[in-house]
């Protein structure tokens, strides 16, 4: 109720403050991401690897594949900074391309299981009953198995190859999302608009893609950074067994297989390959860290 | 209590149905006849027609999941190809120095997990307190096969403190362990730190204040053991992920257990052991979340009388 005495101006500030109140959710989240020094750092570090992959070409000084027999285990040095491998390869050039593998395995990882995740979390979600039962019992089976071992026996099954690891790491890893999608639909179908489409006739599938899906997607958005993490550190553990990318493909965890081999000799081929992992994964998991906290803010310090 | 811990079980015996329906179905996936995988593109066709039979492949597949079962559950494993031995016999070697490798590692992980934890809550927001925070973050990031091959060549070939691979002796056993609870323990540092800021800020901590307790003895008497009990779920929720790292840390240091027999029979397409495997380490798993929760709701009565 508004009484008589209030200015006309001080109605006008009243509209305005409950006008940016409304606005203010999502920049608040924003605001409290990027106060977030250590998130701002992660979003740097994967940009960096971001750019690199992209202009792999231009920054990469030597042909990542071409052997030299007379260059072979040079130590870090100005021509080769990095060093060079058993072919004589410059391994800087080979970590530089690698981005490329690494960042669209993850990519094609993290997008496979959201996929199978977010389907799966909205239709167990949304129609409960036995279809959320049966699909429960397989997130409870699925997670009984260590993700590496797992995936490992899938993709030693499908053979070797890019497209197998993403596969078996991602009929393996989506759980998460739909753990996540499910709980948060679980709150979402109580509201009232989902009672109200209801009422005017809309069909389920109308529902689940037009009311449910978009205020999902935001909670997604933030389980793919999560994910990505784990999606980077399987898949290189993968190719380090020798299941995932097979030589002479330039990726981060053969690179490390090879390197071990030589570890003496040459230590720098597996320590610097691994460091380009680290970083990028430190990256991934500072920005995961940011947005849990930006979203969450019960669980901030402070 | 009686029907929460009954409910439980079945639950448990579900998963563990699907786990081995899942360890089961490997086989089938294999694109082409697994037989002909198995012994390569130079097997005779008698060969051939000889294993499928003995694995019954040859019948419907809900009764091979059946005879499967049955046999295992009589003891016999099935017998690997790489080694021609009985898979019970390979295992049984290789149980023992996984128990050893993971079991350590465990403890490891946890004793330093929950003292960074607790020193990170009871100095909150100071220099310690956003290292603990750092520091979990950066073992998080590290894959664990890389850290078991820098710690390798740091401590095993260039100051040659321990030996470079094998179990000979117990110095053998320091890297492995430590690669794994260096790595693990962030797992249960950040758990920990929140754990012990829920508890330090709840009322009874304040009435103890008030009474005029010493605040030692409210910190460790009082609130480290509660803090201490939902490390229990986390330990089962986190033992998958430790399993996991430390097959590859078995491949690192040649550690003769589970974890390197499973990379091999992959790579070899020794299929009986990796099914074996599978189902062993699942069930484990299934099994130390049912412990964990049975022995949660004996600790904290809340949990049992839920729904």
């Amino acid at each position: 109720m508004i009484s008589e005495d209030i200015s006309y101006e001080q109605l006008k500030e009243e509209i305005r403050k409950l006008k940016r109140k409304r606005s203010s959710q999502a920049n608040l989240v924003w605001k409290r991401f990027t106060k977030n020094k250590l998130a701002l750092i992660g979003f740097i570090m994967v940009s960096i690897i971001i750019f690199m992959a992209i202009f792999a070409p231009l920054i990469a000084p030597y042909d990542p594949y071409k052997t030299s027999p007379l260059e072979r285990f040079k130590p870090p040095s100005k021509e080769h900074l990095l060093g060079t491998d058993a072919l004589g390869r410059d391994v800087f050039s080979r970590l530089i391309y690698g981005s490329r593998i690494a960042l669209e395995i993850g990519i094609l990882i993290v997008l496979f299981e959201g996929i199978i995740g977010i389907s799966l979390g909205l239709v167990s979600g949304y129609f409960g009953g036995i279809v959320d039962k049966l699909i429960m019992w397989l997130v409870d089976v699925l997670r009984s198995f260590p993700i590496v071992v797992l995936a490992l026996a899938i993709a030693g099954v499908l053979g070797q190859g890019i497209l197998n690891v993403v596969i078996a790491l991602g009929t393996v890893g989506w759980t998460s999302y739909a753990r996540m999608v499910r709980s948060k639909v679980l709150t979402i179908k109580e509201l009232e608009y989902i009672e109200a489409a209801k009422s005017i006739g809309e069909s389920n599938l109308a529902i689940i893609f037009r009311h449910v899906l978009p205020n999902v997607l935001s909670t997604a958005i933030v389980m793919v950074c999560l994910m990505m993490p784990t999606a980077l550190i399987a898949s290189a553990t993968l190719s380090f067994l020798g299941l995932g990318v097979q030589p002479p493909t330039a990726d981060w965890g053969s690179i490390i297989a090879e390197g071990r081999r030589y570890l003496l000799k040459a230590p720098w081929i597996s320590t610097s390959a691994g460091f380009f992992i680290m970083f990028t994964v430190l990256g991934f998991n500072f920005i995961g860290d940011g947005l849990r906290d930006a979203l969450d803010p019960t669980s901030r310090r402070n | 209590m009686k029907s929460y811990i009954l409910r439980r079980i079945l639950r448990a015996l579900f998963t563990a149905f699907g786990v081995s329906l899942v360890a089961f179905m490997i086989l089938h996936l294999a694109p082409g006849d697994p037989v002909k995988i198995m012994l390569g593109p130079y097997a005779t066709e008698e060969n051939v027609q000889a294993l499928r039979a003995r694995y019954n492949l040859d019948k419907p597949l809900h009764i091979q999941y059946l005879t499967w079962i049955k046999n295992i559950f009589k003891g016999e494993l099935g017998t690997s190809i790489r080694y021609n031995r009985p898979v019970g016999e390979l295992i049984k070697e290789r149980l023992g120095p996984t128990l050893i490798l993971t079991g350590s590692g465990l403890l490891v992980a946890v004793i330093l997990g929950v003292l960074f934890g607790t020193l990170a809550a009871l100095k909150k927001n100071s220099i310690l307190d956003y290292l603990t925070t750092f520091q979990t973050m950066f073992w998080l990031s590290i894959p664990s096969f890389w850290l078991a091959i820098v710690l390798l060549y740091i401590f095993g070939l260039k100051l040659r403190w321990v030996p470079i691979a094998g179990m000979t002796s117990f110095s053998s056993t320091i890297l492995p362990v430590l690669t794994i609870g260096l790595r693990e323990q962030a797992w249960f540092a950040r758990p920990m730190r929140a754990e012990m800021l829920e508890v330090l800020s709840q009322n009874y901590i304040k009435a103890l204040k008030a009474k005029g307790v010493k605040y030692e003895k409210i910190v460790w008497k009082h609130a480290f053991k509660n803090a201490l009990i939902p490390i229990i779920t986390m330990i089962a929720l986190q033992l998958p992920w430790i399993i996991g790292g430390a097959v590859v840390i078995e491949v690192v240091f040649s550690w003769g257990g589970m974890g390197s027999l499973l990379v091999g029979s992959v790579l070899s397409r020794d299929y009986q052991v990796v099914q074996t495997i599978l189902l062993f380490i699942s069930i484990a798993v299934v099994a130390a979340n049912l412990l964990a929760d049975i022995l949660y709701s004996f600790i904290d009565p809340r949990i049992r009388t839920e729904r």
